[in-house]
């Protein structure tokens, strides 16, 4: 109560300044005439009372600055004077304001945009209450042999484990599962156009479990669960983008993969699913109807709901408060080895051992560990520039405040103690950095969309209050280094001899002209430091883009399919020859073909098949194989060379004898001496003849190594999987996109284009990563290039300046314009030279620790270094010739006069 | 001038303040008076730290204040002892009776 009550009064004094100063002179008048009054009844005349009352008491002015100097609002008061005449003194020389400010917010906010990725990578838990009670499960080991699985082998289970492992109610408060319809997005429909977005199937406690709120609407039952019921929860940003917020939406119908599902409610703001590095679209319960399969799998018998060899499903579980996780582990043990021997028969002895483990939902899940080490290196390269942005912002503060020196000199003679002296520094400095934050803050922003953008990720990095207080404490930080560094020389300088010296004369603290060239030479070594770095990962860079793909991948447009209304196999080998009957006749498409597994999407079909009917013996890293399946036309339309025996044709049909396409290593790995083609590949009916030897190309990501690798005729797979269809052209491959896009609509109008891109686009994101790092650090170089230019610029201009009449006596005394010239250009080459000296080991030793980010080039890379050199030094003489020159064109007549 | 007069005890103002207005609600020149008075001219508070200590005790809700007329027909802000004050006066005066015992105690011991 108290406090409010002095809080209170305390602000009425501040914000009502005049009425509480009104109020106090009246009564202190009062007061005044009451005394007087009282000596005017023993006699006194009026005039001599009121001098009595003076005498005695003290005057009133005094008593007045006593009462209003008791309370806390009084310093408030005189910080607030402080910030106005620090406000003052900044907006009489804005060009300093201005760059100081600016500089300031470059390095805040590239620290603070970059800690935003940090944080949404690698610290922060998911937007839910008490996150830390959950876990996510995983198979440290993947699943078990013999299994359906999928491409997330270590963190996908059966529905037995599931119900098994749900029951368990004293280790889970709840355990949710949750499985994408497929890898990506999935056909959608709401009104008349069909669309792509990215959903999940989820247990009924999904939303309950995890304690997701709800805009509108509600979650879905464990009814819903079991009786699959036909509903569906969207997420705030889609129910954002596709019905702009509309209290509507509830009751609507969307349609996915054309069934149709009834939309019940809306997430609330800032949960994006559990995916990682992507946003879910949509819920809706686990579904058992073959055309909804999980990862959009074509159903086969080992791939249904339900079954237990269709280890597909992800799970999450809350833990029961006080449970730790080894006890929590300890307990499920048993009940997972037993669930996970459902449906797979006696076990092999010698198979793997399955292991159950958690892993916490902080950060992204399965971006961490690629990403950790990367983050931090770039969280240190910009830390960099921030020290070196501090130091520009500090020099130019010295300088400021040695031509402030008289002023300063002047304040302290007149009796201003140092004490006060400092805080206004300092609230000079706090006003500077607090500019630079806020304008860093919204740089940030905007920064870390773009980083979001570059990096492919769909989750926002949110600045969140963690970013916030990185931000303020290096801020806080900043503002103290150079809010007292630049203190010591203006306030050590003797009283009397700033104020008796003239401009020329002026006392130049030698300890403070030498803290400016360390300064200087500490930027330009953390600034070699930072060019070399980024000169490694531009190199990589170049390397990726460099890399022989194996293939034309130019002139190349690919998109996916999805044709959900077809189901059998004839009629999906009916449906893809007219596709690409069709697609051949379109305007500068020159050949089509099709493909499984698109290229350099990550994804990729990896087995063993028996080689002339005998299983290869050995480890898998050395018999494990590749395979895609390829329409008509493969190598033809990819540009990929065939070195013996034809191409895949129409003719190979699903009731044409079977045949594959090897590549190069394949055939040299297995058919060392011989020829590859007329042997076979696979068993039984299963049994493929090799009908010719391509050259190797890149499948995954350009990074891999060649592995030996089979081409199927897609229409002789088993079961023919939804395929991306590939088009060449001579001009301009996403030309292609319209009428392309008319000839699917054309053979079926819910048919969506499934990221249509080039095929060179595709392969390119398979480095974003690389292209991220190396974008952003040649971005960080020039900023420190840039900032390093301007200090040294500033400081040598700064000192020649200092040394106009100096230099003048010289030229009149006879020194040669190229001993001038030199005599300035020598004190920027030899903090160069020191610079160097210091920066090229902190150089070796910082690339050192990138070398897991580096691509094709050693850490010691001596190109990278020469240029780093080559760069820092070119730097400094770009930055030293101009005031070099302007010194040696001194006329002497004109410098004697300057003052 | 002020020979006379002696400093009031370090941080006892509050207290005789308190204890005047326990008698009766009073401005601030009554306040000063009163003390005077009391203490036999021996305290005589300069208008500073007395509006300070007023100050003190209304943002502490010890005392209130409110403007009115006197008796001489001025205006003035008379203040009167909240019920916490009250409270607290008692406390306090409990507390300097132990303490001014104690150290007469200490004093006259020989």
């Amino acid at each position: 109560m108290s406090l409010l009550r002095n809080l209170g009064s305390g602000l009425r004094s501040l914000f009502r300044k005049e009425q509480a100063n009104r109020e106090l002179d009246e009564e202190l008048g009062e007061y005044l005439e009451m005394a007087a009054d009282e000596k005017m009844k023993q006699g006194m005349s009026r005039q001599d009372a009121l001098r009595a009352v003076r005498l005695e008491g003290g005057s009133l002015d005094g008593a007045k600055e006593i009462v209003r100097s008791g309370g806390w609002e009084s310093v408030v008061d005189a910080l607030w004077r402080d910030l106005l005449f620090a406000a003052r003194m900044l907006r009489k020389s804005p060009g300093f304001t201005l760059v100081a400010v600016l500089t300031l917010a470059l390095g805040i906010g590239g620290n603070t945009a970059v800690f935003s990725v940090m944080n949404t990578v690698l610290l922060r838990y998911l937007p839910l209450p008490n996150p830390q009670q959950l876990v996510f499960l995983r198979l440290p080991n993947a699943t078990p042999d013999g299994v359906s699985s999928t491409g997330d082998g270590d963190r996908s289970f059966s529905y037995a484990v599931f119900e098994a492992l749900r029951k368990e109610h004293a280790v889970f408060s709840d355990l949710m599962a949750y499985v994408p319809l497929a890898v990506g997005k999935v056909t959608v429909r709401i009104g008349e156009d069909p669309e792509e977005a990215e959903g999940d199937m989820v247990s009924g406690n999904f939303f309950s479990g995890l304690g997701v709120s709800f805009t509108r609407g509600r979650g879905f039952t464990l009814k819903d669960e079991t009786a699959h019921t036909s509903v569906a929860v969207l997420s705030y940003s889609y129910w954002t983008t596709r019905f702009g917020r509309s209290p509507s939406a509830i009751g609507q119908t969307i349609y996915v993969k054309g069934v149709p599902f009834t939309v019940i409610g809306v997430t609330a703001q800032g949960f994006y699913g559990l995916e990682p590095a992507s946003s879910t679209d949509f819920w809706i319960p686990l579904q058992n109807r073959p055309e909804l399969n999980a990862w959009d799998e074509p159903p086969s018998l080992d791939t249904l709901y339900g079954t237990p060899k269709w280890w597909c499903i992800q799970l999450i579980g809350r833990l029961v408060p006080g449970v730790t996780e080894s006890r929590a582990l300890a307990k499920l043990d048993p009940i997972f080895q037993s669930a996970a021997l459902i449906g797979l028969g006696t076990p092999d002895p010698k198979a793997k051992k399955n292991i159950l483990a958690f892993s916490p939902t902080q950060g992204i899940q399965g971006l961490r560990e690629g990403y950790e080490k990367p983050i931090q290196i770039l969280l240190a390269m910009v830390g960099l520039v921030l020290a070196i942005a501090c130091a520009n912002v500090s020099l130019l503060l010295v300088a400021r405040n040695s031509t402030r020196a008289r002023e300063f000199s002047l304040r302290m003679a007149l009796g201003a103690g140092r004490g006060r002296l400092l805080r206004q520094m300092l609230t000079e400095s706090f006003l500077l950095v607090g500019g630079g934050a806020a304008l860093g803050w919204m740089f940030a922003i905007s920064g870390s969309q773009a980083l979001a953008a570059w990096s492919g990720m769909e989750v926002p990095f949110v600045l969140d209050s963690r970013v916030l207080l990185f931000t303020l404490a290096i801020s806080v930080a900043c503002a103290i280094v150079f809010g007292l560094a630049p203190l010591r020389s203006a306030v050590s300088v003797p009283v009397g001899v700033t104020l008796k010296t003239s401009e020329a004369t002026a006392y130049r603290d030698r300890r403070s002209s030498w803290s400016g060239k360390v300064v200087v030479a500490s930027q330009m070594a953390l600034c070699l430091m930072l060019l070399v770095g980024s000169g490694l990962l531009v190199h990589s860079l170049r390397n990726y883009q460099t890399l022989p793909l194996g293939l034309r991948v130019d002139g190349l447009l690919v998109f996916g399919t999805s044709p959900f209304s077809v189901h059998t196999d004839e009629e999906k080998e009916h449906f893809y020859q007219s596709l690409l009957a069709r697609l051949r006749g379109v305007p500068g498409v020159e050949s089509a073909t099709l493909i499984s597994h698109r290229l350099g999407s990550g994804w990729g079909w990896n087995s063993v098949w028996a080689i002339d009917g005998v299983e290869p013996q050995g480890p898998f890293s050395e018999i494990g194989m590749s395979a895609n399946g390829v329409g008509p036309d493969f190598c033809h339309t990819l540009g990929i060379p065939i070195l013996r025996g034809r191409d895949i044709t129409d003719a190979d049909s699903r009731t044409a004898p079977k045949v594959v396409l090897v590549n190069e290593t394949f055939s040299k790995r297995f058919f060392a001496t011989g020829d590859a083609v007329g042997h076979s590949v696979g068993e039984r009916e299963n049994r493929f003849t090799i009908v010719g030897v391509i050259g190797d190309s890149k499948y995954k990501r350009v990074n891999e190594k060649p592995k030996p690798t089979l081409y199927f005729p897609y229409a002789q797979h088993a079961s023919i999987p939804n395929m991306q269809v590939e088009l060449r052209t001579h001009d301009n491959p996403e030309a292609l996109i319209p009428s392309a896009h008319a000839v699917l609509r054309d053979l079926d109008p819910n048919l969506p284009m499934q990221r249509p891109m080039t095929q060179r686009a595709q392969f390119d994101e398979s480095y974003s990563q690389a292209r991220l790092f190396a974008r952003l650090s040649a971005f960080f170089a020039v900023i420190a290039v840039l900032l390093v230019a301007t200090g040294l610029y500033g400081t040598l201009a700064y000192r020649v300046g200092r040394r106009t009449s100096e230099i003048g006596v010289r030229v009149a005394l006879g020194a040669q314009r190229q001993q001038v010239l030199w005599m300035i250009l020598r004190e920027s080459f030899f903090v160069t030279g020191v610079a160097i000296l210091a920066g090229v080991p902190l150089a070796i030793g910082g690339s050192r620790l990138m070398r897991s980010m580096l691509f094709g080039v050693q850490p010691g890379d001596m190109i990278s270094f020469l240029l780093a050199l080559f760069g820092v030094i070119l730097v400094a003489l770009a930055a030293s010739i101009i005031p070099a020159r302007r010194a040696a064109a001194l006329d002497p007549i004109v410098a004697l006069r300057y003052e | 001038m002020r020979d006379k007069s002696s400093d009031v005890v370090q941080g006892t103002l509050d207290m005789l303040v308190l204890k005047t207005l326990a008698l009766e609600p009073m401005h601030g020149y009554g306040i000063s008076v009163r003390i005077e008075q009391m203490s036999k001219g021996v305290f005589r508070p300069n208008a500073g730290s007395l509006f300070l200590a007023i100050q003190r005790l209304q943002r502490d809700g010890l005392i209130d204040g409110e403007w009115k007329a006197t008796e001489n027909n001025r205006r003035a802000k008379y203040y009167v002892l909240t019920k916490k004050g009250r409270q607290r006066l008692s406390s306090e005066t409990r507390e300097w009776g132990r303490q001014a015992a104690a150290i007469a105690r200490i004093l006259e011991a020989s």
